[in-house]
């Protein structure tokens, strides 16, 4: 017997704690831990640069174009304008992550409520929800993110409220199917005959077993609206002036022929962003999901 | 003489399908006395469950509907009760316990969790005195160590573990009706008689009236004081279960208890056992009931008339709905 079928023997006999089994589960988890790791140094990267970092990227500090290792004051080069790349990330990451989770926030809020009620009540309801839901789905997703910043003033928050409507389906309809599975199962008839009623059944019942492929999706979603974030910055729909990853792209693009630098140290640092996350939310799902557990 | 706790009174339930509106139960009487074990057998298909979730207010609506009769728990009309009364009968007057204890217990949510949500749900209780009533009540479904197995998910329990906490789910609220529909069919044979003999020790102690629905007659024989047996949605022969057991008069009854086997039985004189008998033929599709009596097309004893009229269930305490045992009587 292995080590590890001896601590999965253990915990049955001594009953569950649910959080520390969870966190028991994850630490064993390596992909996991690397993209927590990762993602913690993300994460105070970015503090570091929002609040004790003082110089401001906007700031022509050297010469154009400097290539990255010319001059330790600006280790990854400068851009067109001789802005410094470094500084760019230190102030451009704090806007990159809150749109990410505002965004995925305001996707799950929405999308959740409306594939919850749908998949759980079926009838006209699903019908008139899912004619709604298909109705965002069908706008192409870019052009309207663009109306909605275009009927605002460009901002970090509009930003995050554009990408969140764009992106609200996927999870409606993820949510809706888990539901429609779900709502069929047998303890949902064991728990309708202890006297629950829907709302308990929908949202204590239903959803904690909906989570997993829901938390995977969050975190996916993340990812997405950062990459959104990026391809608005891009177009020049986002607010110009707050430096974010996307922003810097987006500005150094057309001279991405002369100097590569503008515009890969963004690009890894959003590509590395995006990875940390997913395997995170891959690791809460196994962790979270008992079934999967001491795999 | 005591009234019924719970009377069903020709109750009429139907689903739409594809093949058009089928009729799943087709005027039933059914009486519970309080604290009695009333046994309902059947093979798969014969409406029992449906019986059952009728009783709760179950029944999936829409396909299904309820399309006639009554049912009166208590003295009070339930059949189209509002769903806040239906909510305040269920798990504190009428409970029930399924089949299958491995997926009617929420997979993401300890065994005491789930016992004290039931708890919350009808008494004005706090979550550590809910929890503690948990523990109790593993305790008294026997289940050992109960502190340590009310922190236990679903998933880390045997399945006769899972029934019992079904059954401690399901008595949390003292009801006075519990509604066991094939509670030992998943499980072995052994954890089977435990559970039987749990049950009997709850009926004992709390006095709650059991609705036992099965299609295994051993069960029956085990447990039950009054026997319905169903076929195709009716009511073929209904009694105490003694009379069924000893004398079965529908050849339906006769065909269940025939496939009983027996241990040792005549195996002596050749050395070999009999082959173990069966009914030929299912039970027929509901969509292609048509005149006559349902069973007409696998009974050894049909006749013309059968194929015609469909037979009453005749009233008295011992009750067949059969022409060729009414034939046999006369």
């Amino acid at each position: 017997m292995s080590m590890a079928d001896a601590t999965a023997n253990s915990h049955a006999v001594e009953g569950a704690r649910p959080l520390r089994d969870a966190l028991i589960a994850y630490r064993r988890n390596k992909p996991a831990l690397l993209g927590m790791l990762l993602l913690s140094a993300i994460i105070a990267f970015v503090i570091y640069g929002t609040f004790f970092f003082k110089g401001d990227p906007y700031e022509i500090v050297w010469a154009p174009q400097t290539p990255p290792g010319t001059d330790a004051a600006v280790p990854l080069g400068t851009d067109y304008l001789g802005r410094d790349i470094m500084r760019g990330l230190l102030k451009g990451g704090g806007p990159t992550l809150a749109v990410g989770a505002a965004a995925a926030i305001i996707t799950l809020v929405i999308g959740i409520s409306l594939g919850g009620i749908a998949g759980f009540f079926g009838g006209w309801i699903d019908d008139l929800l899912m004619r709604v839901t298909e109705f965002f789905q069908v706008l192409p997703a870019l052009l309207f993110a663009m109306v909605v910043i275009t009927l605002f003033s460009p901002s970090t928050l509009t930003t995050a409220i554009a990408i969140g409507v764009v992106l609200w389906p996927q999870t409606a309809r993820l949510t809706r199917a888990e539901f429609l599975k779900i709502r069929e199962l047998e303890y949902v008839t064991a728990a309708r005959s202890i006297g629950a009623r829907n709302g308990r059944i929908m949202w204590k019942v239903i959803l904690p077993n909906a989570l997993p492929p829901l938390v995977v999706s969050a975190t996916l979603t993340v990812g997405v609206a950062i990459l959104f974030q990026a391809g608005l910055s891009f177009l020049g729909l986002d607010d110009p002036n707050t430096m974010s990853w996307g922003l810097m792209i987006g500005t150094n693009r057309q001279y991405i022929l002369d100097a590569w630098w503008p515009v890969t140290f963004p690009g890894i640092a959003i590509f590395l962003t995006v990875f940390a996350v997913s395997l995170v939310g891959d690791g809460l799902n196994d962790a979270f999901n008992p079934k999967l557990r001491g795999r | 003489m005591t009234e019924p706790l719970l009377s069903i009174r020709d109750l009429k339930v139907e689903f739409s399908t594809r093949n058009g509106r089928v009729t799943a139960l087709d005027g039933i009487d059914l009486d519970l006395m309080p604290g009695e074990t009333l046994g309902i057998v059947g093979e798969s298909g014969c409406g029992k469950s449906i019986t059952a979730l009728a009783t709760m207010g179950l029944i999936p609506d829409p396909p299904g509907r309820i399309a006639g009769g009554r049912i009166l728990f208590d003295g009070e009309d339930i059949t189209h009760a509002d769903a806040r009364r239906l909510r305040s009968l269920r798990g504190a007057d009428i409970s029930m316990i399924f089949q299958e204890p491995m997926t009617s217990l929420n997979p993401v949510f300890t065994a005491g969790d789930q016992i004290a949500e039931a708890i919350m749900l009808h008494q004005q209780l706090g979550r550590a005195e809910a929890n503690r009533k948990a523990v109790e009540l593993l305790r008294t479904v026997g289940i050992p160590e109960p502190e340590r197995r009310a922190r236990s998910f679903p998933h880390e329990l045997s399945g006769g573990m899972r029934q019992r906490v079904m059954i401690a789910m399901a008595i949390s609220c003292r009801p006075r009706v519990l509604i066991a529909d094939e509670p030992t069919t998943a499980l072995d044979v052994t954890v089977q008689a435990q559970i039987f003999d749990l049950m009997r020790d709850i009926q004992k102690e709390f006095g709650v009236a059991i609705m036992l629905i099965t299609h295994d007659m051993g069960a029956i024989a085990e447990m039950a004081d009054r026997v319905a047996v169903m076929y195709a949605g009716r009511i073929v022969e209904k009694g105490s279960a003694d009379a069924i057991l000893d004398n079965p008069l529908h050849p339906y009854t006769r065909g269940l208890i025939d496939c009983i086997p027996v241990l040792g039985k005549a195996a002596g004189e050749q050395g070999r056992m009999p082959p173990l008998a069966e009914i030929p033929g299912v039970v027929p599709p509901l969509h292609l009931l048509g005149q006559g009596c349902a069973f007409a097309d696998r009974c050894p004893l049909a006749f013309d008339r059968c194929r015609i009229e469909t037979p009453i269930l005749d009233g008295r305490s011992h009750g067949v709905a059969c022409f060729a045992t009414e034939m046999e009587a006369v």
